[in-house]
């Protein structure tokens, strides 16, 4: 016991007396999650617009009214003073990412009891953007559809349709990102910091000390990583607080749950960053091999930014073995929506056997290396 | 001419390192094709519960819809009520939807039921688009219902996608994947490449050597850019040929703006080795900084949705304005014309990283 | 003393790591044409003094003269001036002993027949096999051997030498010792330090470092006979005790 304490208290000092790694311990987290938290958004709050009014009708000029009117599209011009020809060449420019065009005979044919047309002429490059912008138009054209159909005499909309968002009302891309971003940060610092302090110990030729010395294998990871892991959970702490105070993310559920799911999940960092130090000769190719392997998977396989539903079947396989799959899941289902223990059995378990999984590896590769250099 | 040897020199270590030479020309085709899947997934296959209360017809139909369409994956379906809340925290389905029949009888003798969707609006952009969704899904069942009354709707809006006629997400993504992975792999190259100088001390013969600091600078800058090209070519022809992405504009600018980039995205990687104390503090600053670039160049979000004092922070921010200009002569084939603005921008960023780093070079090598 | 003025003029140079000083205020001189010993323990500040002599290194306080030139304000000529070989040998192991060769006569400016004379010589030298292999996969013997060659291709006046004989085999060390002979009667001035005591009857004059600071200097015999000491280890030894307190 007093053999690990030794290790464990070596690599505090570590960590602590080199004012560097401190601030790239827990500044660097911190500025990462304000920065972001108010940088990656879907939210569409504005949509450059320009309306070719060609009817000038009554009609006509309430529907470019009631668009104004929506908040999101922002007009640039109105009336039949934009030339359709300039307006396209704003579309290509990106000034634009709308163009409405209201046909001739509009108000004529409406008048007449008939049926109308509105183009809508869209910016598709941005596939997320094009889809929004088309629903927003949507639904001013339905409003618009109602109220008109209500002049007629005839009823309304027949179909009453009443969407409700649960644990996110105002739909603020916040809530889905800063709790993942919490779970990319945790997995980086426990997987990155690991696998160079190894590597640092390894070209500075202490690491051979730790191999000569009496101690077991077992006993050396448990000291090189127990500082690493209070580390990560402080860090993760630090910046639930920031995220609760400052972004003003609900906390709705129970922090010890999180604790136990946040121990299983930095465990599982940490290993990884064992298994990639003892398979890399210097700190170059650790870094790039630890790059590789937490970050692209765990942005992008993990459910972090694209959601798991919509992948295909082989890349849907490769994110069950991606220990930030489940956190994420459990993270968000514990912070935003007071998700309980029962919710996460799977979850659970599958980041118990990956956890288990990574430090036994992590364990055997480190003893049959130390066997090695003997 | 000394310089040749120098940049001989380090082309023959490259070659000579086969992970090396392996994650340069192998894994950028694998991770383009990986990443081309992942990123340019639309939505699909959201899960989605069915709970059906009424006895109309009209809800029957509307599921059998949402059944068939590809855009839902159906989970679960009921006939009774059941803790909507707790469903939903499971996390078996993002989205139930319920049909009821109106209380008040009077309102059209109840012709169609009330529908309720109730959103897990955490992922608010799966949300949004799933909405879409069903929201489409509803308005074909009464535009069709209409329409065998001999009925519709006095206005119909007609959507015309310009760019991107499909609305292929690859087609958007995939030419902005070339430049991130531009990205990863030259600033790692270049950092790696002068921390092996410094393991190896041979940086102490390279600084007593008859080399000056322009030549050194040059003898590090020059084989990188060289293999960013050539990566960059790489990963364009991964992203044409395997993906299909149309190629609208100019290749003589596509080159220009990349070459302009790396000399940004160089000059940085070798300012942070000569500014760091270890290795273990470039390699972090360098990771750091990836991420940074990477999630406020407009890759993944739109850079107009960040606020205004951080979008600064974008508006510095090298690789924003090489995804721009490669997603507009890609997608628009738009010329110089075009996007001039975001060149200069980009000519400047680098114009000034590469003065700033290499005012630092001169005073590390005469330290 | 009307001797030539020195080569290598240091005067009271110090250097401070944060709170650590490594050298502590030391002077010497080396005459052109002399082949200098500097001895001293790892860690007594050989490496530091040599690096803050080539300008690699910052001064804290004190100077350094080559030739008469402060090497602060003429760094680049002093450079000229100066062949250094650092501690590691400090070659591209990815490289072959020819490839290296090529590389640091191109960077010193060797014209090119003079680049392809230089390596036909290396190959009467050395078997040309071992030269077509990387400079990592070679014996240390030959690796220093290249590396000194490299120290010499563009023709420097003076040479320093840091620790050129650590890790190489005793045959290795006499041919290496000959070399520098050799140089020296080319009219070479040279500093060679290094922690193998038995070198130090190669030299012309030995400079004893310790902590810092130069504990005894002149010629080893005139050492030896002024101090009254049977080997040039017992007068380290002796040295060291009496400066090791501090």
């Amino acid at each position: 016991m007093g053999r690990i304490k030794a290790i464990i208290v070596k690599e505090f000092l570590h960590i602590l007396r080199d004012p560097r790694s401190l601030t790239m311990v827990f500044i660097t987290p911190l500025v990462m999650i304000f920065i972001l938290g108010y940088s990656v958004s879907y939210d569409l709050d504005r949509v450059d617009a320009a309306v070719i009014d060609h009817s000038q009708g009554r009609l006509s000029r309430q529907l470019v009214q009631s668009i104004a009117a929506n908040g999101v599209f922002v007009l640039h011009g109105r009336g039949a003073s934009l030339p359709l020809d300039r307006a396209e060449e704003m579309l290509r420019a990106g000034a634009l990412r709308a163009i409405v065009v209201i046909p001739p005979g509009f108000d004529r044919r409406l008048a007449a009891g008939a049926a109308a047309e509105v183009g809508l002429v869209i910016d598709g490059s941005d596939v997320n953007v094009a889809n929004l912008v088309q629903q927003y138009s949507e639904r001013i054209l339905l409003e618009f559809n109602a109220g008109l159909t209500a002049a007629r005499g005839a009823t309304g909309l027949p179909l009453r349709l009443d969407t409700k968002m649960y644990f996110n009302p105002e739909a603020r891309s916040q809530f889905f990102f800063i709790p993942g971003l919490i779970a990319v940060i945790m997995l980086m610092i426990s997987a990155l910091l690991t696998s160079l302090s190894i590597s640092r110990e390894r070209e500075s030729g202490s690491l051979a000390l730790l191999f000569i010395s009496p101690l077991r294998s077992g006993e050396i990871i448990v000291g090189k990583t127990v500082p690493y892991i209070i580390v990560a959970l402080l860090d993760g702490a630090v910046i639930l607080l920031f995220a609760r105070f400052w972004f003003g993310i609900p906390l709705r559920g129970s922090l010890l749950v999180l604790l136990a799911f946040a121990l299983l999940y930095i465990v599982a960092g940490l290993s990884l960053g064992i298994l990639i130090s003892t398979a890399a000769p210097t700190q170059r190719t650790a870094m790039l091999a630890a790059l590789l392997i937490t970050m692209l998977p765990s942005f992008l396989l993990s459910g972090f930014i694209f959601p798991l539903d919509s992948l295909s079947p082989v890349l849907r396989a490769v994110s069950y073995a991606i220990p930030a799959t489940y956190f994420l899941r459990i993270i968000r289902g514990v912070v935003l929506k007071g998700a309980a223990l029962r919710h996460f059995w799977f979850e659970g378990a599958m980041l118990l056997v990956l956890c288990a999984g990574l430090l036994a590896a992590a364990t055997r590769k480190f003893g049959r290396q130390r066997k090695a250099a003997q | 001419m000394k310089l040749r040897y120098l940049v001989k020199k380090e082309l023959i270590e490259v070659m000579r390192q086969k992970e090396l030479l392996f994650l340069m020309f192998v894994s950028p085709v694998i991770q383009i094709v990986i990443l081309g899947y992942v990123v340019s997934t639309d939505i699909r296959h959201v899960p989605v519960g069915l709970v059906n209360l009424s006895r109309n017809q009209v809800a029957e139909r509307v599921s059998e819809r949402v059944r068939r369409s590809p855009l839902f994956a159906v989970r679960f379906e009921s006939r009774r009520s059941a803790d909507y809340l707790d469903l939903l925290k499971q996390g078996r389905a993002k989205a139930i939807i319920v049909f009821r029949d109106p209380l008040d009888r009077k309102r059209s003798a109840a012709t169609y039921p009330e529908v309720q969707v109730l959103m897990d609006g955490i992922d608010s952009n799966t949300a949004m688009v799933a909405a879409g969704y069903f929201n489409g899904i509803i308005k074909g069942y009464i535009l069709d219902d209409l329409a065998r009354r001999g009925r519709g709707l006095p206005v119909a809006g007609r959507p015309l996608f310009r760019f991107n006629p499909q609305l292929r997400s690859i087609n958007y993504m995939g030419p902005g994947i070339v430049g991130f992975l531009l990205t990863i792999i030259t600033m790692f190259l270049t950092s790696a490449s002068l921390v092996r100088e410094k393991e190896q001390q041979t940086m102490d013969t390279l600084l007593m050597s008859r080399l000056n600091s322009l030549e050194i600078y040059l003898g590090k800058a020059l084989p990188a850019v060289l293999i960013g090209l050539i990566d960059m070519v790489i990963g364009l022809l991964v992203v044409i040929l395997w993906f299909g992405i149309p190629f609208r504009g100019s290749l003589f600018f596509l080159f220009l703006a990349s070459l302009v980039y790396l000399a940004a995205i160089l000059s940085y990687a070798l300012l942070i080795s000569v500014l760091s104390a270890t290795t273990q503090q470039s390699m972090f600053f360098a990771w750091f900084s990836l991420i940074l670039f990477l999630l406020m160049s407009g890759f993944f979000t739109p850079v107009a949705n960040i606020p205004q004092p951080l979008r600064l922070l974008a508006d510095i921010n090298p690789l924003r304005y090489l995804i721009q200009i490669i997603r507009e002569i890609f997608l628009k084939g738009n010329g110089i014309a075009h996007f001039w603005k975001d060149l200069l921008a980009l000519a400047g960023i680098a114009a000034s990283l590469v003065s700033v780093s290499l005012l630092n070079f001169k005073r590390f090598i005469s330290r | 003393m009307s001797r030539a003025a020195p080569a290598i003029a240091v005067r009271d140079l110090r250097k401070n790591f944060g709170g650590f000083q490594a050298v502590r205020g030391i002077s010497f001189d080396v005459a052109p044409g002399e082949i200098v010993g500097f001895l001293g323990p790892n860690g007594a500040g050989k490496t530091t003094t040599i690096k803050m002599i080539t300008g690699l290194l910052a001064i804290t306080s004190g100077s350094v003269e080559v030739n008469g030139l402060d090497n602060r304000r003429e760094l680049p000529r002093v450079k000229r001036m100066l062949g250094y070989m650092s501690q590691k040998f400090s070659l591209y192991p990815l490289l072959t002993a020819l490839e290296n060769i090529e590389f640091f006569g191109g960077i010193s400016g060797l014209a090119p027949h003079d680049l392809k004379a230089a390596m036909a010589r290396m190959q009467e030298a050395v078997p040309a096999p071992v030269l077509r292999q990387k400079i990592q996969d070679v014996p240390p013997g030959i690796r220093q051997k290249v590396a000194l060659f490299v120290c010499l291709l563009p023709d420097p006046g003076i040479i320093l030498l840091d620790e050129p004989t650590s890790g190489v085999d005793p045959e290795a060390r006499r041919g290496f010792w000959n070399e520098i002979y050799g140089l020296k009667t080319r009219g070479k001035t040279l500093l060679v330090s290094t922690h193998n005591l038995d070198e130090a009857e190669y030299c012309d004059r030995i400079l004893i470092i310790h902590n810092g600071e130069i504990v005894s200097a002149g010629a080893p015999d005139d050492l030896l006979r002024r101090e009254g000491k049977a080997s040039i280890e017992e007068l380290f030894e002796d040295a060291i005790r009496s400066h090791g307190q501090n």
